[in-house]
Parts: C-alpha cells; structure tokens; sequence
C-alpha cells in the first residue's frame, strides 16, 4: 500500500512537473514522405544534385529566410544593409549559435560555405544562385560583406534561396553524411531510401523545437505515398490533386490546407519559328483563353488564382495585375493582321509528367477553336520529355515551381538564360530587367517590374494558365503547422497530438 | 541424364545471354540516359558532358556492353551509375527481401492450395468445390494491382490492422519488414494458390477416375489408402512444374506488388534503375532474373524425372 502510493506521488508529481513547467518538453513523433526522386544519389549535401530538402531544410538555415508574410526575414543574419549603387551588402550575424557538433557559428562560416557553392569544380547546381556575388569578405567575427558584379536591389531575396544554407568550415567532404547545420533538428540516422530520423535540438536560437523526433520515409511510389497518408502512416503529403482532396477531407481523420503558390502550369512556344516568331500570332493565341473557366475545369475553382501570363506569382511584391478577358474577336483581328485570315493550326506536344497538362490542352483546344485556331493534340512520353521535347518542339506543355519575381521572369524570358524555353529574345525586355535590378526605390523598382510582366502579356510565347494552390494533405494530429510555402515553415513550431 | 543435364545448362547460357543482351538495346533505346534522369532540367551545356564522361556514357553502345559483359563472366557487375556503390552489394540486399517476401508467400500458399486443390478434387462438384473454383477464377482473374488497393483500404485504412505499404530500407534488418509485410504476402499468395489450387484439382480429378485407382477399389483398398498411397503421388507430379514457375515469378521480383507496398525487393529496383537510366543496374538484374528462370525450370524438370519413372525409363531408352 505504502509502495503504490509512493509510485502515486511519484507519477502525479512527474505529471506536475510537465504541465507545470514553463518549457515543455519536445513530445511526439512526425513522419514525411520524400520520393527518393534522386535514387540511391540522394545526399545530405545540400548543394549536391542529390540533396533531399525535406532534411536540409529542418537540420541546417539560411541566412535569410523567406518570413510568414512573403518577405526576407532575419535568419542566422540578424540585419543587412547596402551601399548607395546596391553593390556592397554587409550582414550582421547571429551571435551565440552553435553548430551541432558544438562548434560556434562566425563569418568564417558564411566564407567557406559561399566560396563552396560557387567554385566550378564543385559544379553545384546552386552556383547559379549565387552568380551576383563577386566576393565575400569578413569585416569581423560577426560581420560580413558581400560584394557583388552589378547593382542587386533585391539582393538580399537571393540568400533565401533554400540550398544557401550555413555548413560549419571545412565541412564539404563530410557534411553529406553529417548533416550538421545550426537548425532545430539534427540528424541521428540518414537513411534516404528508409527512414531518415531527426531529433529535437534543443539548443535551437528561435527556442526548442515542440516534436521531439522527425522521421523521413523515402517513398518513390506517388500511390503508395497517398497510401500512407491514407493509412496515417506518414503525416503530410502535399500536391494533393482534386480526388485526393475529396477522400481525404471525408476520411474524418485529416486536414488539408490550400496554399497559393507561384508555381504555374502553362503552355510554351518557341518565339523563334513561324508562325510564332510574329508577336501578333503568338498573344492571339493566348488571348483565345478564359482563364477563370480554364482554371475551373483544370483544377477547380479553389485549385489556382488566374492572371495575364505573368510567371510571377499572386503573392509576390512585384506581381502585376492586368486585365485579360476571352477577347476571341480581337484575336481573329490579329491573326488576319499577321496574314492567318482562316485560322491557324497548332500541334501541341503534351505528356502525362504534371497530370493536369493533358487537361490543359484539352481546354485551349476548346477555347482556341472559337478562332479558328485548330489545335492537334500529340501524345508524347513522359520519359526524356525534358530533353527532347521541351525547348525542342514549337509548341508544349511546361510548368514551372515558385521563385521571386527576379529568378522568374531572368530565368524563363532573358535571351541569355539557359532556361529560355521559349527562345524569346528582345533586348527591350532584358533592359527593363537590367533596370529594375539597379533601382533602389522599392515603388519605382516595383513599377519597372510590372512594365515588365505587361511587356510580355503583349509580346511573350508563354500561356500561364493559372497558379496553382498547393493542397496539402496532414494528418488530424498535427498541430501549429504554418499554412504557407513550404520553405517559410517554421519547423520548430510543429505540433502533434 | 548427365548429358540431358549439360544441354540444358548450355541452352540456359545462351538464354542468359541473349536476354542481357535483349535489355541492354532496349533500355538504349529509350529517350535520355542516366545524367538526364539524374540531371533533369540542368542537363544542358558542361554539366551534362561531364556527367556522361564521368559515366562513361561517351563511349559507344557496344564497348560498354561488351565491357559489362566481360566483367559479368568473371563475376564482376560494376558499380551502380546512380550511387557509384558496388552492384554486387546492392543486389545482395534486394535480393533478400525478395527471397523473404517469396518465402513467406511459398510457406504460406503452397500447404493452403495443395490442401484445398486435393479438397475440392475430391469432392468434385461438390459445394466446396464449387465456392473454390469460383474464389480461384477470382483470385487469378483480379489483377494484382486491384486486389492490393482493396486490401489496403480495408485492413490498413478502414480497419487500421497492418500499415498499407513497407516503410523499411532495403539494408534493413529482416525484423522491420514486419507487419508491413502481411499484406504483399496475402495479395501474392492469393494468386499463386488459385493457380497451384486449379492445377492439383483437375489433376487429382483425372487420377481418381484413371484405371489403376478403379482397380483398387475393386480390389477392396480402403478409400483413403487408395487417396494417400496411390493417387495423390501421381496426382501432385503436374503440379512440381506449376510451383516452379511460380518461384520464378516470385524471385524474378512481382514488380506492381513491391511498388505498390513500396517493398524494397528485385522489382522495385528494377523499375527505379530503369527510370534513372542506371544501365549497369538494370543489366545486372537481367541476368540474375534470367538465370533464376533457367535454373528453377531446370530443378523442377530433374525432379519430375527423378519422381515419374515413366519419364526416366523413356529418356534413358530414347
């Protein structure tokens, strides 16, 4: 009797103590997916082609990141400023981090890990990140300068990059199987093709993380990954498509949170052949479609946000806003004008890889027959779709995933761009990219931004359909997770019941 | 018999063979190669020309199929081009939890179709027979990919019983592959007992009516005498051949079972090194898959002659 009233005391003051405290205890175990998309190559690294971000992300940061509300947030960076011509940034660090090792975070850090990236014989897909910065330099433990070729407003958008994160000097040949970073979770086991587990650090500078352990199950299989959500199994699943959202919100036992993205899906042509090299022929084209009932039948009213073929997405700074109704008589004028008075014919080259693209093409082949425009639809492979069809054939189906309005419109549009998919080249709209970036105004560089998407409402071979909404599936339990995109989760914060 | 033997090792080389050779101009034959599935849409420019000079995708299709093959010979399967580690090493693993997944589905499967393959043979016509002709149709009929779903939902989803798909790495150890593994095992044991099942059936059928156990029962032998000593031998001897086959089909890796329970086995590596290009991987499991069809066809042809000595007698007087 006197026993099992000890071990009551015990077990009430136990309970006490963890209720009572101030700081709870990390608790609980979440499990994410991955989908091994990088094989038996997938690494640690987080500038390797390998890497598997859904652990990058969590064990190491940035020094910037993208914050709740779209904008860059202090990170291991605690401020940053720029001279006059926006040249020269200096960054003032975090001080009192610590790595996991135990090792404490300074300048020297940011050199090595910078200077990494962007040595060629790393060959890094990252480096073309990091291209702006001509170099980096410690003023002091604390401070470092970041000295770039040309002027960059917007330069510190650039350090949120998700693969610039922090590694501890001299950790390049280990850091793929080390993991070690300054994040709120470190590494115990990675195991890319099982289960890769993190457990809290406790030490975290935003405060200690509230799960305990993160467990990452590589699961190459798209259905056996919605299985697992399905079965609870694994915790999260995004890019949940239209009958997956349904069955999971009437299971009782999930969530699901609809996030506007900039990643789109759209139509591509190759501005460098006829008839597409005519600017006439190629906005008919894209003014043949109604965008809100495209959007609709595609992916459903609450799936996308519709806009005037702008790669930059709804919530960015720097999005422009246009007006751009089905107008299929004024596209019926403009290929007359351009010598096409009986309509067109365009052979669309669609696979299955974004499942929503044969859907796609299927409406603009609706819509665009009101012109006179008769659209053939290819069926071609998934496989070597990037290689031998994109940037190859005069017409496909293209999607792109989120990125700040800068990387978007250089990336997809600038004649110099090795992504160039639509081969568009014209010196006006490289200038007006040129400007903007040297602009330290924000409402002037913003204006300069926005002449430059209507630019290629008028002039661009590219149909952006809509913007998709990300739709991620979470199990009931899980709790605080911030309904956003998902390099501006604050992991530490997640719950789980 | 020995020479009976040594021809078949020999046409089973030169399957062998052939069949790695068959693959290898196949997965060629496909749009973009290991750095453009590794690479995806930074496959442009230097970065794809070193990529494939670090491969040694530079050389010509026929040097480096001849160069794998002479490696093969002397047991040497290269290393991986996905992860750079040795084929040997990877296929060991794989290899096991394929054979575990086949074992537990043999163990399983096997007992239960000989079991009730003799049952319903026996009682022809009968109501059992009837409700497992009908269930085996069924079984043999769904395919895989249909009847894995349903188990899924309903005892991983609904009941919440076993987990829906295999969470373990293939270096794991065998202890972990539990309980994810009881439903691949039910859904692969499902088909492989309603063709073993029919089999036995109409072969137990067919003896029960033959002259010899006529015989016997006219002699006065009790019924279940003439069933244990006299007819099922003869009866079980089609079926050596039919469970060959289906050990083949399950080491040669079920492909939509392990894919759609994520079961790191032969198939599942299969299909993954075939979508990263990873020629030496994929040529590697060709062989092995071939070499497993030969030999098990091989071992179930010797053992039907070693049991049938109608076989034996005609072969040696032949």
């Amino acid at each position: 009797m006197l026993r099992s009233l000890g071990i009551f005391a015990a077990v009430s003051l136990a309970a006490f103590s963890v209720s009572g405290g101030a700081v709870a205890q990390p608790a609980g175990v979440f499990r994410q997916p991955h989908d091994l998309g990088y094989g038996q190559s997938s690494s640690m690294d987080p500038a390797s082609k390998g890497k598997v971000f859904q652990v990058t992300e969590k064990v190491m940061s940035r020094l910037i990141r993208t914050g709740i509300d779209g904008k860059p947030a202090a990170d291991l960076a605690m401020s940053w400023s720029s001279n006059a011509g926006a040249t020269e940034w200096t960054l003032k660090l975090r001080p009192g981090v610590l790595f996991h090792d135990g090792r404490a975070f300074t300048a020297a850090d940011v050199l090595y890990t910078l200077n990494r990236i962007a040595d060629p014989k790393l060959d890094s897909p990252a480096r073309s990140a990091v291209k702006t910065i001509k170099a980096v330099e410690a003023i002091d433990a604390m401070t470092v300068k970041i000295t770039l070729h040309d002027s960059f407003a917007d330069f510190p958008l650039v350090l949120t990059d998700y693969r610039l994160v922090m590694l501890p000097e001299g950790s390049g040949d280990t850091i793929a199987r080390t993991g070690i970073g300054t994040g709120p979770f470190k590494v115990e086991k990675f195991d890319a093709q099982g289960t890769t587990v993190l457990v809290a650090n406790t030490a975290y500078y935003e405060g200690a993380p509230k799960l305990a352990r993160i467990e990452i199950i590589g699961i190459p299989d798209a259905q056996a990954r919605f299985q697992a959500l399905l079965g609870g199994q694994v915790d999260v699943l995004p890019g949940l498509d239209r009958q997956e959202i349904a069955l999971v919100s009437r299971s009782g036992k999930h969530q699901v949170q609809q996030i506007p993205s900039g990643n789109w899906r759209g139509i591509v042509l190759r501005t460098d052949v006829k008839p597409y090299d005519d600017a006439r022929v190629r906005k008919a084209l894209r003014m043949v479609v109604d965008r809100e009932a495209m959007r609709d039948l595609v992916v459903g009213k609450d799936g996308g946000l519709t806009g005037c073929d702008t790669p930059v997405g709804p919530a960015d700074q720097y999005r422009w806003d246009g007006q751009c109704k089905q107008d299929i008589a004024g596209a019926k004028a403009l290929l007359a004008a351009a010598g096409f008075p009986n309509g067109i014919d365009v052979e669309l080259q669609v696979a299955n890889i974004e499942p929503v693209w044969p859907t796609i093409a299927q409406v603009y082949q609706q819509q665009a027959a009101a012109a006179g425009i008769r659209v053939k639809i290819a069926q071609v492979p998934n496989d070597g779709y990037w290689n031998t069809v994109w940037m190859k054939k005069d017409a496909v189906l293209t999607r792109w995933a989120e990125r700040p309005a800068d990387a978007a419109l250089n990336e997809i549009y600038r004649s110099t761009s090795p992504w160039d998919e639509s081969h568009f080249t014209d010196a006006t709209f490289d200038a007006m990219l040129d400007g903007a970036r040297k602009e330290l105004d924000f409402d002037k560089r913003r204006a300069m931004y926005q002449d430059a998407q209507k630019y290629l409402w008028d002039n661009s071979g590219t149909l952006v359909t809509f913007h998709v909404k990300l739709a991620v599936g979470l199990t009931a339990r899980v709790k605080d997770m911030d309904a956003v995109e998902n390099f501006s989760i604050r992991w530490h914060l997640v719950k789980v019941d | 018999m020995l020479r009976l033997v040594l021809n078949r090792l020999l046409l089973g080389l030169v399957t062998v063979a052939l069949a790695s050779a068959i693959i290898f101009g196949a997965v060629e034959a496909l749009p973009g190669d290991a750095c453009v599935a590794v690479l995806q849409r930074d496959a442009v420019g230097q970065r794809l020309a070193n990529c494939r000079h670090d491969l040694g995708l530079d050389r010509p299709a026929l040097t480096r199929y001849l160069g794998w093959a002479a490696g093969a010979v002397q047991g040497d399967l290269g290393v991986s081009a996905g992860s750079g580690r040795p084929i040997a090493a990877l296929l060991g693993e794989r290899l096991r939890n394929t054979l575990l997944l086949a074992g537990l589905t043999l163990a399983v499967g096997v007992p239960l179709a000989l079991l009730l393959g003799v049952l319903g043979g026996l009682r022809r016509d009968g109501a059992l027979d009837i409700v497992l002709s009908t269930g085996g149709i069924l079984a043999m009929t769904i395919p895989e990919f249909v009847s894995a779903t349903v188990l899924i939902f309903v005892f991983s989803i609904w009941l919440g019983w076993v987990p829906g798909i295999v969470v373990a790495a293939p270096g794991a150890p065998l202890a972990d592959f539990f309980p994810g593994i009881v439903l691949p095992v039910a859904v692969l044991t499902m088909v492989m007992t309603a063709h073993i099942l029919r089999t036995i059936r109409s072969s137990v059928i067919e003896v029960m009516a033959s002259d010899f156990v006529r015989m016997a029962v006219l002699k006065g032998v009790p019924y279940a005498r003439i069933v244990w000593r006299h007819a099922l031998p003869s009866a079980l001897l089609p079926a050596i051949n039919v469970i060959a086959l289906t050990i083949a089909w399950l080491l040669g890796g079920v492909v939509v079972v392990e894919k759609v329970f994520n079961y790191p086995g032969l198939g599942r590596f299969m299909i993954d090194s075939i979508t990263e290009r990873d020629l030496p991987v994929v040529q590697a499991l060709a062989l092995l898959v071939a070499s497993v069809y030969v030999g098990v066809n091989l071992a179930a042809d010797l053992l039907t002659l070693l049991l049938d000595p109608r076989l034996r007698t005609h072969r040696a007087g032949g």
